[in-house]
């Protein structure tokens, strides 16, 4: 079960800061790495989801990014539907096809279930490159962003283009956590503690998996097509497995499990991508080399020392704050 | 209530459980005895689903459901405790009841609302945890907790589906005398329409819960009667003191 912590709220509330000073600060260049971020933020925060809450560690979900980013495409150039219903529609979709992966999937664990959902994103991926409909190797073009003219944004522009995408992030951020809190999320997290457990009380435990699942390929789904609109163009290799091997990266980097920490994660690893790539052309290595010392500090994550070493401190600290300035309430710990 | 019909089971070629027959009545306490690796737990894992008999089947309420998955069957009101603890351990013991409460009230799924914020999760939550004395410990971890109060946590979170029929696999094992005599006091004070099916090792302790008393030996049942027929049987003592010097 996912809750805040002041800690996370404070982290939340700095990222959300940083990220419309820049909106409202940066020049194009700065726009398009803010909408970078934002939008892989959004997909990590949908691989979270699962792999953080439910112990289903998935290696499919920048393919299900894919499959948003051309359900978009398909739906506004190829059969002419209008941007807001093609929006909906590839969220749909993707959830759909998420749903149907989670079903079959549900079973397996550990390393069979991330080659599953790995056997599942290369089908995409090749159905996808091979299918002359999708336009192959080429991909397709011509994509148009929303029209927002009536309330005053125009999204061609990549200042109201970004700071769509910040919205859009803030509503699937709420979504994750609304999910993760309901009786569904909580059945999620019995499910990770002890999966015999929770079928011998009588829970349907595929179902839900795979509404989770669903759920969180609606969240990838929109990222997709909010990616499509951003370069208004999409290509087989959106579907590629480095998509979601580096969604798995930023999550671990983040810290699994913390919803703030891939956050944050996403943030750190496209600036540092940019940074590095303009530099030298083995940022890879760079990245690898932080990975591993993650990895092998044993910490979850960035974020997820910065909790364990100050988190109880910084918590305590509020909640001693809030309970001399009111003294009549109740700090509650939910 | 429950009932089994010459439930065989095999694993390659050790035969765990030969042709068993097992009829509970509504509201009946009926004990299971016998040595270590009688398949007793193996029993329970047929009756509940976790394995697949070779032959025979299990009938719950009138009903065959030896084909129902795990699930099913305990949606029907079939529930167990686990002779090894199988908790939620990172959550607190509120959670873990909650958690089975929600499954029996149907909040388990719901997207649109928290289960443990439910009227009738919470009313289950609270009049378990009065059952299984564990009032004090609500809002404590299973990680914080002594290793008896988890035993009653064990059958609390198996009671909180509201089961018509209990099985409960060795609930005192692993705790002191004194904390077991205290368990068999609260076995006693459960719903008498409650069905259960109780494993237990110890004679004396079975006795004081038992209406009927079943003996497993070597995966057959060697006895089902009274307890007062059970406590004079020479085959009864043999088997359990030839169990003691073997363990
Ligand atoms: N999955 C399995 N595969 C193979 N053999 C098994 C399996 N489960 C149990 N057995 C064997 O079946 C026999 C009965 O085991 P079971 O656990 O049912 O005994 P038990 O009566 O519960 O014993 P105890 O009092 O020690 O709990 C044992 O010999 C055990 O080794
Ligand atoms: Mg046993």
């Amino acid at each position: 079960m996912f809750r805040h912590t002041p800690l996370r709220y404070g982290v939340l509330v700095l990222l959300a800061a940083a990220a419309l000073f820049q909106a409202f600060t940066a020049e194009y260049f700065g726009l398009e790495i803010l909408t970078e971020i934002l939008i892989l933020a959004m997909l990590v925060l949908a691989l979270d989801m699962v792999a953080g809450f439910g112990g289903m560690v998935s290696l499919c979900h920048g393919a299900l990014m894919g499959v948003g980013a051309y359900a978009y495409a398909m739906l506004t150039t190829k059969a002419g539907i209008a941007p807001p219903v093609a929006m909906a529609g590839s969220v749909a979709i993707t959830g759909a096809a998420a749903w149907v992966i989670g079903a079959v999937c549900a079973r397996s664990h550990g390393i069979y279930f991330i080659m599953a959902t790995l056997a599942f994103g290369q089908m995409a991926y090749s159905w996808v490159f091979e299918a002359p409909v999708f336009g192959g190797d080429d991909g397709l073009g011509g994509i148009a962003r929303l029209d927002l003219t009536m309330i005053g944004l125009d999204l061609t522009d990549s200042r109201s283009f970004a700071l769509f995408c910040l919205f859009a992030l803030g509503a699937a951020y709420g979504a994750t956590v609304l999910i993760l809190r309901s009786g569904l999320g909580r059945s999620l997290s019995g499910i990770m503690h002890n999966e015999q457990r929770m079928r011998a009380l009588g829970l349907t435990v595929w179902r839900v998996k795979a509404d989770v699942f669903g759920l969180s390929g609606m969240i990838a789904g929109l990222a997709g097509a909010l990616a499509a609109q951003h370069i208004m163009f999409v290509s087989p290799g959106l579907l590629g497995w480095t998509v979601s091997g580096e969604a798995l990266v930023v999550v671990i980097l983040g810290g699994l499990g913390t919803l703030v920490g891939p956050l944050v994660g996403a943030a750190a690893f496209v600036v540092l991508k940019h940074e590095l790539s303009a530099v030298t052309p083995y940022w890879h290595l760079v990245v690898g080399v932080i990975l591993i010392a993650v990895v092998m500090s044993r910490a979850n994550g960035i974020f997820g020392w910065v909790e364990a070493r100050w988190g109880a401190r910084i918590d305590r600290r509020v909640a001693d704050a809030t309970r001399k300035q009111q003294p009549g309430e109740v700090v509650s710990d939910a | 209530m429950l009932e089994t019909r010459n439930l065989d089971k095999s694993f390659g070629a050790v035969h765990v459980t030969r042709n068993v027959l097992l009829k509970l009545e509504r509201g009946e306490r009926r004990v299971i005895l016998g040595p270590n690796g009688a398949g007793k737990t193996t029993l329970f894992n047929l009756l509940v689903g976790e394995l697949t008999p070779n032959s025979g089947s299990v009938h719950l309420a009138g009903e065959d459901v030896t084909a129902l998955p795990v699930a099913k069957r305990a949606r029907r009101g079939l529930s167990r405790s686990y002779q090894k603890n199988t908790l939620f351990d990172g959550l607190t013991v509120e959670e873990n009841l909650g958690l089975a409460a929600a499954v029996h009230t149907g909040h388990a799924t719901r997207l649109w609302s928290d289960s443990l914020a439910k009227p009738e999760v919470r009313e289950i939550v609270a009049e378990v945890a009065e059952q299984v004395r564990l009032m004090p410990f609500l809002h404590a971890k299973v990680s914080e907790i002594s290793y008896g109060v988890r035993r009653q946590l064990e059958v609390g979170v198996a009671l909180a589906t509201r089961p018509l029929v209990l099985l409960m696999d060795e609930p005192t094992s692993g705790v002191g005398p004194e904390m077991a005599k205290g368990f068999h006091d609260l076995l006693n004070g459960l719903p008498r329409d409650l069905t259960l099916l109780i494993i237990e090792h110890d004679m004396d302790l079975a006795f004081d819960v038992a209406d009927t008393i079943t003996v497993l030996n070597y995966g057959e049942v060697v006895f089902d009667g009274l307890p007062e027929e059970a406590r004079g049987s020479k085959l009864l003592k043999d088997i359990y003191l030839g169990s003691w010097e073997d363990a």
